[in-house]
């Protein structure tokens, strides 16, 4: 393990990259300065820095800018020019800290390409106006751990992707590419990539990716126009914990469960043999957008889904080991802490020698400043039941009273508990009106 | 047969599975047999409620409760009756339209099925009218629908809408499950409760059958 300092100060130096916008063209001076005020306050706020002027206010979207422009979900995923333009209107209207990371939402076309299984998305098992969904199956079967552990990739790309990826069902069939080391080896492998299958599932990845770049360029455009007026990006890579890899897209969640009483041996290997490629796939994408975020969401280790001692002993080593890797690269791990993590908050302040953020869901923000500020930055805990259900007074009243509790030692980023899949503009307004209002030191 | 309830309870399968087949063997009496499994799913329960046990012993639970059954239920005579329990009560359950998860419903499902509940279990994006046509025929004591996406609250809120509409509101309780459940949203909803774990919807859905 590192000098700890010298991990604070690489990541220190890629906050500073961000900050200073090299690379970005800013529509004025006013942009300049806007952007560089916004990613200052979040730097801070990893940085618990005592000088921080305001708590910075970062509501996480992901089709809630374009369901509030009445732009169904199928479209979002759709029109990447519509995607985008929603979420510049979006920024322009409300005027976060942080602008959402549009991508996210994905390009219908290549995903039905490629005809893909892991989610439903509207128009394709799911209603127009709605959301993508989890489509939660056994992708991976109990006797395969051995197959995941000794070659990753390979398991992704000759058994996980042709059960999650229609169109690449064929690449079950190749031949494993370790042949290819000796001319007189190569035959079967090229051989198998030639078979009319595999050819044909060949053209449907060349088309999903063509189609995948045409898409980004076309969104591109927005993106740059959202930087440009001076809105950062709440992430700029994205990774998750081991444990969950595992439980989400391979064995799923009850599978995995049994698996922990069944073949615990194997799982710990498992989320073990995960850590470097989840740090690769974090570091990537910081390091692509020039922006040190990368984004964890944590789903099975919360609350109600295990004991602390099964926490300890299969979620958290991997998931702090992926959170180490990150910041060794000079990025910043920002968990989203889906669901509750009051019986967890104690282990969280592990990680209070890197700068990384837990932005909480239903975690009571009371007891998490009060175990974790000033140690590492939280953020989070707004219901998201109240910027749909609730009246703007009462949005105001309590996003005042989450400020006071959760901001009291600095350290602190606002925003809803959860992704918005949607929104109000009534109480998405009272909300950054009141960040700004209350949230001065 | 206190050694197979403890198993059970422990979460040991295999010893349970073994002592179930030992016990079958020795000629006990599969319907004592049967309470000792139920006896566990108690303890388990009560584990579950003091913050022992988890999701994960409930998942557990419900296999080795899969697997005594199919080793228990050839040796029952056609008179018995699986240990002595008749069913407290019926519940209705189904995701809501447009909503396709379903782990913690079929999770709630399970444990109301082991708690003497009898089940019917709509599946996933159950259209509103479907739930209201089902409830009217089966006549549940409770309806339970379960939503994890944000965009589940105002179908839920439909459905109760609809309850109201064709005259049969108060024929029902109404409970609504999911991560994002909380009071706010039960009310919006217009639900008689909320929860965001099965055990706690069980043991409402046992307190109103009791009352």
């Amino acid at each position: 393990m590192s000098d700890m300092n010298e991990v604070r100060k690489k990541q220190d130096a890629f906050l500073d990259k961000w900050i200073s916008g090299e690379g970005i063209e800013f529509a004025s001076e006013e942009a300049k300065n806007a952007y560089q005020e916004r990613t200052g306050l979040l730097a801070a706020a990893f940085r618990i820095d005592d000088a921080i002027e305001r708590v910075p206010v970062m509501p996480m979207t992901t089709f809630a800018p374009t369901m509030m422009k009445g732009i169904s979900g199928k479209e979002a995923m759709y029109n990447p020019e519509a995607a985008g333009q929603a979420y510049l209107d979006f920024c322009n209207t409300f005027q976060p800290d942080a602008a959402g990371a549009a991508p996210m939402l994905m390009y219908g076309p290549a995903l039905e390409t490629l005809k893909y299984t892991l989610y439903k998305w509207p128009g394709q098992g799911v209603p127009d106006n709605l959301s993508y969904q989890f489509n939660e199956k056994e992708y991976m079967t109990q006797d395969e751990y051995d197959l995941l552990i000794n070659d990753p990739t390979d398991f992704y790309l000759r058994y996980w992707m042709p059960r999650t990826h229609g169109a690449l069902a064929p690449f079950a069939s190749m031949p494993p590419i370790y042949g290819a080391m000796e001319l007189p080896m190569l035959g079967p492998w090229l051989i198998g990539i030639g078979t009319p299958p595999m050819q044909e599932a060949l053209a449907a990845l060349m088309k999903a990716g063509k189609q995948c770049f045409d898409w980004i360029n076309s969104m591109g455009a927005y993106l740059g126009q959202i930087m440009a007026a001076g809105f950062p990006f709440y992430a700029g890579g994205a990774t998750k914990a081991p444990f969950d890899v595992i439980s989400d897209s391979f064995r799923g969640t009850t599978q995995l469960m049994m698996d922990i009483f069944r073949r615990p041996e194997k799982v710990l290997e498992a989320v073990e043999r995960l850590v470097e490629p989840m740090i690769a796939a974090g570091v990537a994408g910081a390091v692509a957008n020039n922006n040190p975020i990368v984004f964890i969401p944590l789903h099975k280790g919360a609350d109600g889904f295990m004991s602390n001692e099964q926490f300890e002993k299969f979620y958290w080593p991997t998931l702090k080991k992926v959170m180490y890797g990150l910041a060794e690269a000079g990025c910043i791990p920002g968990c989203f802490v889906e669901g509750g993590y009051n019986q967890r908050l104690e282990y969280l302040a592990d990680t209070s020698d890197i700068r990384c953020m837990y932005l909480f869901d239903r975690t009571d923000m009371a007891r998490a400043a009060e175990l974790l500020g000033g140690k590492v930055c939280i953020a989070g805990g707004f219901p998201v039941s109240m910027i749909l259900t609730a009246t703007p007074e009462q949005v105001t009243e309590e996003t005042k009273k989450l400020i006071d509790v959760a901001g009291k030692d600095k350290g602190y980023i606002l925003s809803i508990g959860c992704a918005l899949d949607e929104g109000k503009d009534e109480t998405i307004k009272a909300f950054v009106d009141a960040a700004k209002k209350y949230g001065r030191y | 047969m206190k050694d197979l309830t403890d198993a059970m309870a422990d979460m040991n399968e295999d010893k349970a599975l073994e002592l179930t087949q030992k016990y079958l063997d020795e000629g006990e009496s599969p319907v004592e047999i049967f309470r000792a499994y139920q006896a566990a799913m108690e303890e388990i329960g009560k584990r579950f409620e003091q913050n022992l046990y988890f999701v994960p012993e409930l998942i557990m639970a419900g296999e080795m409760m899969k697997a005594g059954a199919g080793l228990i239920k050839p040796h029952l005579k056609d008179d018995d009756d699986g240990g002595g329990a008749g069913k407290i009560g019926k519940f209705l359950i189904a995701t809501i339209e447009g909503d396709i998860h379903d782990i913690g419903k079929n999770i709630m499902g399970m444990m109301l099925d082991l708690n003497g509940f009898e089940v019917m279990d709509l599946g996933v994006d159950v259209p509103l009218q479907k739930i209201v046509d089902a409830a009217k025929e089966f006549k549940p004591n409770v309806i339970g629908l379960s939503g994890l996406l944000t965009l589940a609250f105002d179908p839920m809120k439909a459905l109760v809408d609809k309850l109201k509409d064709e005259g049969v509101r108060d024929d029902y309780k109404v409970i609504i499950g999911g991560a994002q459940m909380d009071q706010h949203v039960c009310d919006y909803v217009g639900a008689d409760a909320w929860v965001t774990d099965a055990v706690a919807g069980v043991n409402q859905s046992k307190a109103w059958v009791a009352a």
